[in-house]
């Protein structure tokens, strides 16, 4: 079986990781031995993409200047290129959804629909695609090490990413040619990390400050298991945000025209960065940048850059005590605090974590690593190994549908553990209605139109009925990737319903293999043949699994079972040696259903022996 | 013992048809899913082992490799589960989910507000309007108002606290069949519905209290 990696894609810095024996491994660079990938990624007009210090090194190459004119910042991507850091800030959203500094940073088309598209030259780039150009690089830093070939993988995402955000994420996989096995959340897969070898038990409360986004989960482990209590965040909340006090600082005195001109709040912007980093060990520092014209010198203090900052981290405070009392739990209650992300370097955070909390944090990992050695971890589980552990997570907001006058109907509550299920019943307004149309929407809000829509579908088409007595039981099912399924059901027929479901984020399958298509190099095999080594893995797969099951649990055949299963399997083996990538792909599918009864009696076996081990007076 | 719609074989209930796969029409009901009897009083350690236990055999993460179909069992089966333990792990949902398996739904009347309540629900809701009307400024009257809610909400919990109380002897009384089985009914839907508006009082209260707390 293919080894799973686990991959924290930031929004500062990406990393790869597997498990390497007992313990993961961050994969470094081969050449710079560098374990982080800045997840910065540079677009060059003809096409052409770098990520990291490469993209870094072409930055200033990669200029805004027509004809000898400086232009300001919104014409960042012009003819020139682009160079994209923080992508993670524009994942899953629209335009009008993103926050108010990021919305003038570079260059885009279609601003006001619903998924942001980056202009660069005569290109359109979704962050998506972007991200995928990362997750590509850490691909060939696996390869280039010799850990290769990367397929499988497990991402991880801000506890606080919505149902859009997440799936921007899976699609970024899609697009740069990997299987995305889960999504993990980052404070839990940083808890992982912390609990992977100690016997770890109690309460653990995760403080998650990265470059763009702030999460703070709470979490009880016991015995193996993390389950998570709540969670809480803001993605729009980072280190990003702390350099963008001291970036105002330096280009405080410059008059308006200068200050938004591209290479002018870049070279600020890395001062700041560097500057930033210096205040945690030094009590000042200079701020020093080259400007055209004259040099900006500053000096700033430790004390008065804290003072800039409180606001930001009274905010992450606040989201704690959200946290917590929806745990039901005071600071007090909690065992043990873990710090995770770069930003929680800056002693102001580490001051003001302990005196909420009330004890010293640990940081014993690398702040900087410790989520992608968690994604390793849950790709080891996810391989098979350590069966005592588990994870049980949440999702983050509530999830709902518009109901009469806008207004918002609670279906799955947040910090509800996933995978979680809810059924309803629809039914319609007027008689002989042919379809019946559903808005699902997330957030904590009272009326929909302040909660973020999440996807409308249209059940049906319905048998001409008088209104109301048709019965449409619709099932919303949030899976452990904390993403929303939606399958639907004729109550009386028993017939399971169509439902066209579209995303409101945006991105259309067509639209992902149009991008798949474009994403070609001319080095790669085609796209037909990476479709065809596809449906040969999923063959593969199955027939394994099928004759492991075969072997061990042979005796939950019926009826004439085995003598369909053996025949499809038969066939299915002869195809795929084959090119006919449209029958295996059939053949798969059948094999799919014609084992479900079976698989299914098998999972049925698996809770009842799970039930079995406990002895009769257990159950009293 | 359930019949299946489909091919008429009679068996456990299960979430598919052992014989020909058809979704059976009787799911499994939630202490059926944790291997409990029906029983109202649960020891809540056991319940999480148990939770823990069959959680670590039938999540997701287990079957993460396998074809799709052993998924998509997993996963609805954890659904199920996380679902299971959810209600039964609240004594007041686990209360309602039980008079509904018994087929004791709660109707209107039993949602109505119970007559001994209705004076309080009153009082509580004139004083919280009372600390909304009033003025800020007012620093004596604005102490005092505040103080008397925080009285009446640790009066609240007091209450609260008793109900609980008495649901968990309604609960044991059920359980041990000890007494008229539809007068000790009528008392757990009482107790319950008494439950819910206390729930909503302290809600109402703690909002209202909220900024004069966190300063």
């Amino acid at each position: 079986m293919s080894t799973i990696f686990g991959i924290d894609l930031g929004t500062t810095n990406s990393l790869i990781a597997i498990m390497d024996g007992e313990d993961p491994c961050v994969i470094a660079d081969a050449e710079t031995g560098d374990p982080l990938l800045p997840s910065v990624v540079a677009l060059s007009p003809d096409g052409s993409v770098n990520v990291g210090e490469r993209a870094i090194e072409l930055e200033p190459h990669l200029i805004v200047e027509r004809d000898g004119q400086v232009c300001p910042v919104g014409f960042a991507g012009g003819e020139y290129g682009a160079v994209v850091r923080s992508v993670k800030r524009y994942m899953g959203l629209g335009g009008a959804e993103l926050a108010p500094e990021d919305q003038h940073r570079y260059s885009f088309v279609d601003f006001t629909g619903s998924v942001v598209r980056f202009r660069v030259g005569s290109r359109t780039y979704t962050p998506s695609q972007i991200s995928a150009e990362i997750l590509r690089a850490l691909k060939n830093r696996a390869d280039a090490a010799g850990f290769g070939p990367v397929e499988k993988v497990v991402i991880t995402v801000p506890a606080y990413f919505n149902d859009g955000q997440r799936q921007a994420t899976k699609d970024a996989g899609r697009l740069a040619g990997l299987e995305v096995v889960r999504l993990v959340n980052e404070p839990t897969a940083a808890s992982l990390a912390y609990g992977l070898h100690k016997q770890a038990s109690g309460r653990v409360a995760v403080y998650d400050l990265g470059g763009g986004t702030f999460d703070i989960s709470i979490l009880s482990i016991k015995e193996g298991i993390f389950e998570v209590l709540a969670t809480n965040g803001d993605t729009h909340l980072g280190g990003d945000d702390m350099d963008r006090a001291l970036v105002d600082l330096i280009l405080g005195d410059l008059p308006d025209e200068l200050r938004v001109e591209r290479h002018i709040w870049n070279s600020a912007r890395r001062e700041a960065e560097a500057a930033k980093k210096r205040l945690s060990s030094a009590e000042a520092t200079d701020l020093v940048v080259d400007l055209p014209g004259h040099t900006v010198s500053k000096r700033v203090t430790r004390a008065e850059f804290e003072n800039m900052v409180d606001g930001l981290v009274n905010r992450t405070l606040e989201r704690c005590r959200l946290a917590l009392k929806d745990a039901g739990l005071k600071p007090a209650d909690v065992d043990a605090v873990v710090l995770v992300g770069g930003s929680t370097r800056v002693p102001l955070v580490r001051r003001r974590v302990e005196e909420f909390f009330g004890r010293k944090p640990l940081c014993s990992l690398d702040p900087d690593q410790v989520v992608a050695m968690g994604a390793a971890v849950q790709a080891g589980v996810l391989m098979g190994s350590r069966r005592d552990m588990l994870l049980l997570d949440v999702v983050p907001l509530s999830l709902g549908i518009e109901t009469m006058g806008g207004v918002m109907e609670r279906l799955i509550h947040r910090n509800t553990t996933i995978p979680t299920s809810v059924k309803e019943m629809f039914t319609t307004a007027v008689d002989n209605q042919t379809h019946v149309d559903v808005h699902v929407v997330q957030g904590e809000r009272e009326l929909t139109r302040d909660c973020r829509s999440l996807a409308r579908f249209k059940l049906g088409p319905i048998e001409m009925q008088p209104a109301g007595l048709p019965r449409i039981e619709v099932t919303f099912l949030i899976d452990a990737n904390g993403i929303l399924n939606v399958t639907a059901r004729d109550e009386r027929t028993g017939r399971e319903h169509s439902v066209d479901v579209k995303p409101s984020y945006g991105l259309t399958d067509e639209e992902i293999e149009r991008m798949l298509e474009e994403a070609l190099d001319s080095g790669e095999d085609d796209l037909n043949q990476r479709l065809l080594v596809q449906v040969r893995n999923d063959a593969e797969q199955i027939l394994a699994a099928i004759n492991k099951q075969l072997a061990e649990y042979g005796y939950l055949l019926e009826g004439g079972e085995r003598a369909r299963i053996d025949d499809i399997a038969g066939r299915l083996d002869m195809a795929r040696r084959g090119e006919d990538r449209a029958a295996i792909g059939t053949m798969v599918e059948e094999l799919n259903e014609a084992s479900t009864p079976f698989a299914q009696r098998i999972m049925d076996g698996a809770i009842k022996g799970a039930l079995e081990k406990k002895s009769v007076e257990d159950v009293s | 013992m359930v019949q299946c719609p489909s091919c008429a074989r009679r068996q456990e209930p299960r979430l598919l048809c052992s014989n020909c796969g058809a979704p059976l029409p009787a799911e499994l009901d939630y202490f059926g899913v944790l291997g409990l009897p029906r029983k109202l009083t649960l020891d809540l350690q056991r319940l999480e082992s148990i939770y823990h236990e069959i959680g670590r055999r039938v999540h997701p993460d287990r079957f993460a490799t396998q074809p799709e179909a052993v998924r998509e069992a997993s996963l609805r089966s954890t659904a199920l589960l996380t679902q299971s333990y959810r209600i039964l792990r609240d004594p007041i949902s686990r209360g309602r989910y039980w008079l509904e398996l018994h087929g004791e739904k709660l109707t209107e009347s039993d949602k109505r507000v119970p007559a001994e309540l209705a004076e309080l629900v009153f009082e509580v809701q004139e004083e919280l309007a009372q600390l909304r009307e009033a003025d800020r400024n007012n620093r004596k009257a604005m102490t005092s108002l505040v103080s008397a809610i925080r009285e009446r909400r640790q009066a609240l919990q007091v209450s609260m606290d008793e109900a609980r109380g008495a649901l968990a002897e309604n609960f044991a009384k059920l359980d041990r069949q000890s007494g008229d089985r539809a007068s000790l009914i009528g008392n757990l839907k009482a107790v319950l519905s008494k439950i819910a508006y206390l729930g909503t009082l302290i809600r109402d209260v703690d909002r209202e209290i909220e900024p004069f707390d966190a300063s």
